[in-house]
């Protein structure tokens, strides 16, 4: 014949987009962090600062998990901080109005939903950008949220979230801690293995071509919203009963710690490739950090400049050459 | 099969008279992306006070030669000469100040800032006052000459995005021709137009044709364009690419549209390389999908067809003339706006891409790589893709991921996936094998009507034939296939009935069994439109 003899492949190093060469880079810097700050703080390979840590990160664990799956698909929520302040200021409120115990996590899971399916349906049917959406609503969260606290923190008291979010089932670790594995687990489990999980796999890497091939690409965005607002709602509960208090500054540092967080983890901004699994890796990073440079009297002005040239510095270095990673 | 002369690839074998002074030389020029070869040894001269037509399909590897020549690309190797000097431009600026000059396809303006700015993008250099500062009113000085100078009809002090659209497909010809010409003062500059005129309203043609006249007088201009009726009038003479080869240079005055197209195309055929032997007469087949005045404007209006089980209806029709639209509209995508789609006998109301996979219509895109299929996933992933909701998940939604990878193995083992395994990403696959993977996805589904836009674009050949013998197979089970595709040899060589298309109408429906294949001429003097030479570009 003819043709010309071609190569049809030249390697076969990766194998699925959920494993690659970008995991080694995050696990690198978490041993890094763990091992310098070891070195130059005494209280922090302690099993007194573990039990602080795991619970610190918990909240953006477990917010991290839903806001993954949206950057997964491609588009961004920049509210879920704004739905933990909210939703933990009507579980306060609540709680206080009526002592409802344990059920107060479904009731905010419920109220994160809808907040989520509020920005669903703007983006997915109303075609608004999905960071103009969530930037709105997260300013609408937060004021609702404020104006229920009127600005200032609100107490309550319940045993049965108090055994759930600081209780000791596991010693050293804090419920929460195990509140935030499970949560991971469950994302890592729908992620890779269900139709919803590989959906948002689909959507992200190739929008057109999922659309091509008869996938309801606009109703799996708005389930990726809901999913993300409740995880967010229950985050929110969570929060609030570790705290014992809901204040006006719950969930202020969410917004840029849950991005970075997804970011740093490996979870690409253009869509389509990290997942649930590597935010963890993230979440470290950003926890122990804090933690570290807390632990080391850093003060919290110069704290926000390292946490950013760290983040920076772990995009730049992850990213191969060329390929932008944009919001869709 | 035609009186020309075609250039060999080697330098040596111009067919230029020796008096005739080259201003740009290529030689043996080749450029791969990945696996395929887009351009392959290519070689031709540019001789000056000519215009050169350049002509291929899509795909042909057109914009790749002129990314080459305007130093927006590197070639992998070949050596290129200007006014006898090697020529190896590091970027677009390089090559301008050289002198080669170049107008984009997709308008490369910025539309919030004066016309003039736009004029002389680039040039700021030339008129900075003290060093820093640009001196706006020489720059619109300078603009308005150019203006003049093509007898152009703006202002060049407002705002770019005041014009419409042809207007600024005009300034952006103009910064291409004009730039050299006035401004470097190149002595014989090059300039390259790639698709100028497809944006271009017929009022300001005119326009064009005087500037490229003038700009031929000072150096030579190279013209990209599907547009071969003007191709034919502007140029001097027209090289032919074909899949990334040189395979023809022609003089406008011994050529015909006709015979441009047939060259564009045309490409020596096996003896039986469509498998016209297992081509069988349909005509007591019951009919699987009948059309109805189906209407989606502005691309295509009043298209009426039927498709019977086992039959191939071939569309053909000129670039524009709505036939992809068409395909997009039965396959539910973009669905149409009035007309009537009955599938199996019963009328479907809202067509409509899910429904109509879940009814076992199947649909391939031309555009394989933005629309076909996601590079980065696995070839399992890819062929799973259309089938989620039924094949590989469980009623609660839990994917099959075992299965998904054993359907995918058995179709890369059935169509012959070269080095394929269900994780291997798709991009690390040549086109013919992702196309294959493209038509697994569909094929899992065993869909009872195949809807193809050109399914063998950027195929090459073995794997083409590979994809003709399916379709010739699928046909024996019964399945309809509705096949769009500009190739014209695989539209007379694959379908029992062929239905021209021509500015989104049915312009003549041949049929083509076995003993009695149109020809190509036929079929080309039905696309071409006889009386109204303007085309409408609409929808594809």
């Amino acid at each position: 014949m003819l043709e010309t003899k071609l190569p049809d492949t030249i390697e076969r190093k990766r194998t699925s987009p959920g494993l690659d060469r970008s995991w080694w880079l995050p696990l690198a810097v978490i041993i890094g962090l763990i091992l310098f700050f070891s070195a130059t703080s005494n209280t922090f390979a302690t099993v007194r600062n573990l039990t602080i840590v795991s619970a610190q990160a918990s909240t953006l664990l477990i917010v991290c998990i839903g806001a993954t799956f949206v950057v997964l698909m491609g588009s961004i929520d920049l509210s879920v901080g704004a739905t933990v302040l909210l939703v933990g200021a009507v579980s306060v409120k609540i709680e206080n109005a009526a002592d409802i115990g344990a059920s107060i996590i479904l009731v905010g899971a419920l109220l994160g939903a809808s907040l989520g399916l509020l920005n669903g349906i703007l983006y997915a049917y109303g075609a608004v950008p999905s960071f103009v959406v969530t930037l709105g609503s997260l300013s609408i969260f937060n004021g609702l949220g404020l104006q229920i606290l009127q600005g200032r923190a609100i107490t309550f008291n319940s045993n049965a979230l108090d055994i759930i979010a600081i209780g000791q089932w596991l010693p050293p670790l804090q419920n929460i801690a195990l509140c935030a594995m499970a949560v991971w687990i469950a994302g890592v489990l729908i992620a890779q293995q269900t139709r919803f999980g590989r959906y948002m796999y689909l959507i992200g890497g190739g929008e057109i071509v999922a659309k091509n091939s008869g996938i309801p690409v606009r109703r799996y965005k708005l389930y990726a919203f809901i999913l993300s607002g409740l995880i967010a709602g229950f985050g929110g509960v969570l929060a609030v009963a570790r705290l014992g208090a809901a204040g006006p500054t719950l969930g202020q540092d969410l917004l840029l710690n849950s991005l970075a967080a997804i970011v740093v983890g490996g979870t690409s901004l253009s869509g389509g490739i990290g997942g649930p699994a590597r935010t963890l890796l993230g979440v470290l990073i950003i926890a122990i950090l804090d933690n570290g440079l807390n632990l080391l009297g850093i003060s919290s002005y110069p704290q926000l400049v390292i946490k950013g040239t760290v983040v920076i510095t772990a995009v730049l270095i992850s990213q191969s050459r060329g390929t932008g990673a944009l919001i869709k | 099969m035609h009186k020309l002369r075609v250039n060999s690839g080697d330098t040596e074998g111009s067919f230029f008279d020796e008096g005739t002074a080259a201003l740009l030389r290529v030689s043996r020029l080749t450029k791969r992306f990945g696996p395929s070869i887009v351009l392959d040894n290519v070689s031709f001269e540019i001789p000056a006070n000519k215009t050169i037509g350049l002509i291929g399909e899509n795909g042909a590897g057109k914009s790749t030669l002129l990314n080459i020549l305007s130093g927006m690309l590197r070639q992998d190797s070949g050596v290129m000469w200007l006014h006898g000097q090697t020529y190896q431009p590091t970027s677009y600026h390089a090559a301008c100040q050289l002198g080669v000059g170049r107008a984009f396809q997709e308008q490369a303006l910025i539309l919030n800032v004066p016309v003039y700015e736009n004029l002389l993008l680039g040039q700021e250099a030339r008129f900075l006052r003290a060093g820093l500062f640009l001196d706006r009113r020489a720059m619109a000085a300078a603009a308005a000459q150019m203006v003049e100078a093509a007898d152009f009809d703006v202002d060049v002090t407002r705002m770019t995005r005041s014009y419409d659209f042809s207007r600024r497909q005009v300034m952006e010809i103009l910064r291409a021709c004009l730039v050299p010409v006035l401004l470097t003062k190149a002595e014989h500059p090059v300039i390259l137009l790639d698709e100028p005129t497809s944006a271009l309203a017929k009022e300001h043609e005119l326009a064009f044709f005087r500037l490229v006249d003038r700009v031929k007088t000072k150096g030579a201009v190279v013209f990209v364009s599907h547009r071969l009726t003007e191709v034919l009038e502007i140029c001097d003479l027209i090289y032919v690419l074909k899949d990334g080869n040189l395979v023809a240079a022609v003089e406008s005055k011994d050529a015909s549209e006709a015979e441009l197209h047939s060259l564009m195309v045309g490409r020596a055929r096996m003896s039986d390389y469509y498998h016209k032997t297992q081509q069988h007469s349909v005509q007591q087949n019951p009919v699987l999908l009948e059309v109805r005045s189906l209407t989606g404007p502005p691309a295509y209006t009043d298209v009426s067809l039927t498709v019977r089980t086992g039959e191939i209806v071939g569309i053909g029709g000129l670039l524009g003339s709505g036939k992809s639209a068409l395909a997009k509209g039965i396959a539910g995508l973009r669905p149409p706006l009035g007309g009537t789609i009955k599938y199996r006998g019963s009328e479907i109301h809202k067509p409509e891409i899910r429904r109509l996979i879940r009814e076992g219509i199947a649909y391939v895109p031309a555009e394989r790589m933005t629309e076909g299929l996601i590079g980065q996933f696995p070839l399992a992933w890819n062929i799973s893709m259309a089938s989620g909701h039924d094949l590989f998940s469980s009623p609660l939604g839990r994917w099959l991921s075992k299965k998904e990878e054993a359907v995918a193995s058995q179709f890369v083992d059935k169509l012959l996936i070269k080095s394929g395994t269900p994780r291997i990403p798709c991009d690390r696959l040549s086109g013919g094998n992702q196309q294959k993977v493209v038509l697994s996805r569909w094929l899992c589904r065993t869909p009872k009507l195949f809807v193809l836009d050109n399914p063998t674009r950027g195929v090459d050949v073995g794997a083409k034939e590979e994809i003709y013998r399916l379709i010739r197979a699928l046909t024996q089970a019964g399945v309809g296939i509705l096949l769009i595709t500009d190739e014209l040899l695989e539209l007379i060589g694959l379908s029992h009935r062929i239905i021209i298309m021509q500015s989104g109408r049915v312009a003549a429906e041949v049929d083509a069994p076995t003993e009695a294949k149109p020809s190509e001429h036929d079929l080309l003097a039905l696309m071409l439109p006889s009386a109204n030479p303007t085309k409408h570009d609409a929808g594809n």
